[in-house]
Order: C-alpha cells, then sequence, then structure tokens
C-alpha cells in the first residue's frame, strides 16, 4: 500500500456505471442470483439507515442508532468497453427510513425476487418502486421446481399493474437471472422511450 | 468544512485518526470528543458526519486519483491514504467501502472531502441523457453472456 503510483502514470478513464437492484425477503436468492450472473466476486458492504443519518444532520448529534444498518451484497458485469454494471442486493425490508432512495436513483429498474410461500416479504419493495415509478419485475423464484402459486395469483396478490412483468425464475442459473435481467431492461426500455428521455 | 484531516501533522505514527481528529484539543469537536466514549467508531472518523455534503454522490459514482492526489500520498494517513491508492484503478464508493470494510456512509463522506480537497476525481452516472442507448447497450451485453 506504501507504493506512490506516479504523477505520470495516466490514470485510467473511469467506467460509465449504470445499476440494478435486487430486492425482496430474507433468504429469497438475492445473493445467489447476483453471485451468477457477476463478473467479480460478489462484495458486501454496511449500508446506513436514512432516518439515521437524517438526524444526524439536523441536531448534530449523534443518535444511539448510528450501528443500525442493512447488509448491501453487489457485482458487476462490464457490458462493454464502457459500461459498467452494477447489481446491488439488499433485503430493503420494512424498516422505516431504510435507503430506498439512495439505492435506487437512477437505477435501470428493480427485479423482486418472492418466494410465494412467504409473498408479504416482498410489499416494502413493491410499494416503493411503484411509488417512485422504477421499472421492476417480479421474479418467482422456483424453489424445488415447485410454484405454490399461479403467477396470475402472485399478480393479483401484490396487486400489480398488468404491464409489470411477472416470471419465474432460478436464482442459481445464470441463463435465468440474465434472462430476467433483460426482460426487466426490455421493462425499462418501454418506460423510458414512452417518457422520451 | 474543517480540513484538519488534510494537515500533515500525523508523521504515520501518531494516534488513530479517529481519537485525534478534532485536531489540536482546543478545537475538537464537541461530538465527536463526546462520542469517543461511546465506541461509535465509524461517525468519529468523520467528525461526526453521516453523509458528506455532496449528496449526489452515489453508490455506483467511479472514484478516481488525480495527479493531485498521487502526488499527496505521503500527506495522507489510514482510511484516506487507502482511499486514494486504491482509486488508481477507478471504482465505485460501494466497492472502496467493501474493499476496506468502511461503512458505506463513511466512505461517502471521505469521498466527498477528498474529491473537495482535488484529490480524487468522480465521474457521474449519466441520468436522463442517453438512457433509451443506455439500455440497449446493457440488453445486449447482457446476451451476449453465455
Ligand atoms: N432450492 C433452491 N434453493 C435456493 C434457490 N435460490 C437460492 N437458494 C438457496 O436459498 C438460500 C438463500 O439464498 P441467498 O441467495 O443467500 O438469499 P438472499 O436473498 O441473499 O438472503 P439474505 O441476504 O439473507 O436476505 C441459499 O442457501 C441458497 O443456496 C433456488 O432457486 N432453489
Ligand atoms: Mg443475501
Amino acid at each position: 500500500m506504501d507504493s506512490k503510483p506516479s504523477a505520470d502514470v495516466p490514470v485510467r478513464r473511469p467506467p460509465l456505471p449504470v445499476k440494478i437492484v435486487i430486492a425482496g425477503g430474507f433468504g429469497v436468492g438475492k445473493t445467489t442470483a447476483v453471485a451468477q450472473i457477476s463478473e467479480t466476486p460478489v462484495l458486501t458492504t454496511e449500508a446506513p439507515i436514512t432516518e439515521v443519518a437524517a438526524e444526524v444532520d439536523r441536531t448534530g448529534l449523534v443518535p444511539d442508532k448510528t450501528t443500525t444498518t442493512v447488509a448491501l451484497d453487489f457485482g458487476t458485469v462490464a457490458i462493454d468497453d464502457e459500461v459498467k454494471l452494477y447489481l446491488f442486493g439488499t433485503p430493503g425490508q420494512d424498516r422505516f427510513g431504510f435507503m430506498w432512495h439512495d439505492l435506487t436513483v437512477g437505477a435501470l429498474g428493480a427485479l423482486v425476487i418472492v418466494d410465494t410461500s412467504r409473498l408479504d416479504d416482498c410489499y416494502p419493495a413493491v410499494d416503493y418502486f411503484e411509488r417512485t415509478g422504477l421499472p421492476f419485475l417480479v421474479a418467482v423464484n422456483l424453489f424445488d421446481g415447485r410454484l405454490a402459486h399461479e403467477l396470475e395469483d402472485v399478480r393479483w396478490a401484490l396487486d400489480l399493474s398488468d404491464d409489470t412483468p411477472v416470471v419465474t425464475f432460478d436464482a442459481r442459473d445464470r441463463a435465468s437471472v440474465r434472462d430476467t435481467l433483460v426482460t426487466l431492461l426490455r421493462r425499462s426500455l418501454a418506460m423510458a422511450s414512452a417518457t422520451g428521455v | 468544512m474543517t480540513t484538519s484531516w488534510w494537515e500533515p501533522a500525523q508523521g504515520g505514527a501518531g494516534p488513530r485518526p479517529y481519537v485525534d481528529i478534532g485536531g489540536p484539543a482546543g478545537d475538537r469537536d464537541p461530538v465527536a470528543a463526546s462520542s469517543a466514549t461511546s465506541g461509535v467508531r465509524p461517525y468519529l472518523i468523520t467528525q461526526g458526519r453521516a453523509r458528506p455534503n455532496d449528496t449526489s454522490l452515489r453508490l455506483e459514482a467511479q472514484v478516481s486519483t488525480t495527479d493531485d492526489g498521487a502526488r499527496s500520498l505521503s500527506r495522507l494517513a489510514y482510511e484516506r491514504h487507502d482511499i486514494v491508492v486504491l482509486c488508481h484503478d477507478p471504482q465505485s464508493i460501494a466497492e472502496l467501502a467493501a474493499r476496506l470494510h468502511l461503512h458505506l456512509g463513511v466512505a461517502r463522506v471521505l469521498v466527498g472531502d477528498l474529491v473537495e480537497a482535488g484529490l480524487l476525481a468522480v465521474r457521474h452516472p449519466e441520468d436522463a441523457r442517453h438512457r433509451v442507448q443506455i439500455i440497449e447497450r446493457v440488453i445486449r451485453g447482457l446476451q451476449a453472456i453465455s
């Protein structure tokens, strides 16, 4: 760590970063999915809860709750010689003040992974993405290859709009994760084209 | 903003920066000082700030060392030194936090400070412009994965 890079060595041009968020309840396969598609080993960091940070800003005091964090896993894919895709996976549960804004601002879209035996775990993520207009897709992870509910029942139970894709996938299968991400991005593309940006 | 961390006073052998972050005892930040007993380490590194002044620093924003940063390494200590070394290879704030085992909020504050001091440069994600084209590129890139 002590070797000094020479000032003459040209610094590499940074890639253009884009991101997709992988949300869903605990143990639904988020980290598994990120690991399948990532070219780099999955890294983990602790993310702060926004509410705590706001408290610090407002009062100048450090509240007791400063250790409140949630794990954020992420992997990367070099898309081409310029664009680098980041995949951020987080439980992002129903904790009030979870850093949804931080995590999702500018994201291309979000994958909400659900286990149909615990559907309600994904409500906070679905609520947030619907409210903010972030393109998202519900991916039912087929534990044991069985579907506990029909996909249309999942759509009904989550009260999803007709144009929100609901698909089944296998978080342990690279091609399945890839195809699910592409399906999400087609939805993102449709939404971006519609708003003309 | 205070720039006490930037003075070449530590000489490498001093106390950890989060112990001595307030500089001379006289102008020690009371928040940081009082927290020293509560053991909340991440917020001491950043003098009690949970966020940088520049809240537009995204998790995926690419950070790279500037020429100034490369020349200034000997004047930096601990986390800031490590960040400037790592960013010779441009990377995101998220990667920095994970590699240096820093809380994400802390990494962001430190990067914000170093950017302000001109030692790091940031490539921000581009939003609205070219969004359609970028999504198309990502789709093509993913489809190329076998
Ligand atoms: N049978 C089966 N097991 C799976 C599947 N996907 C993931 N698992 C397993 O389920 C467990 C949890 O998967 P993770 O990828 O760690 O889930 P996660 O969503 O990251 O979990 P947390 O980070 O703890 O919220 C692991 O033991 C996986 O191997 C699947 O499609 N089928
Ligand atoms: Mg996980």
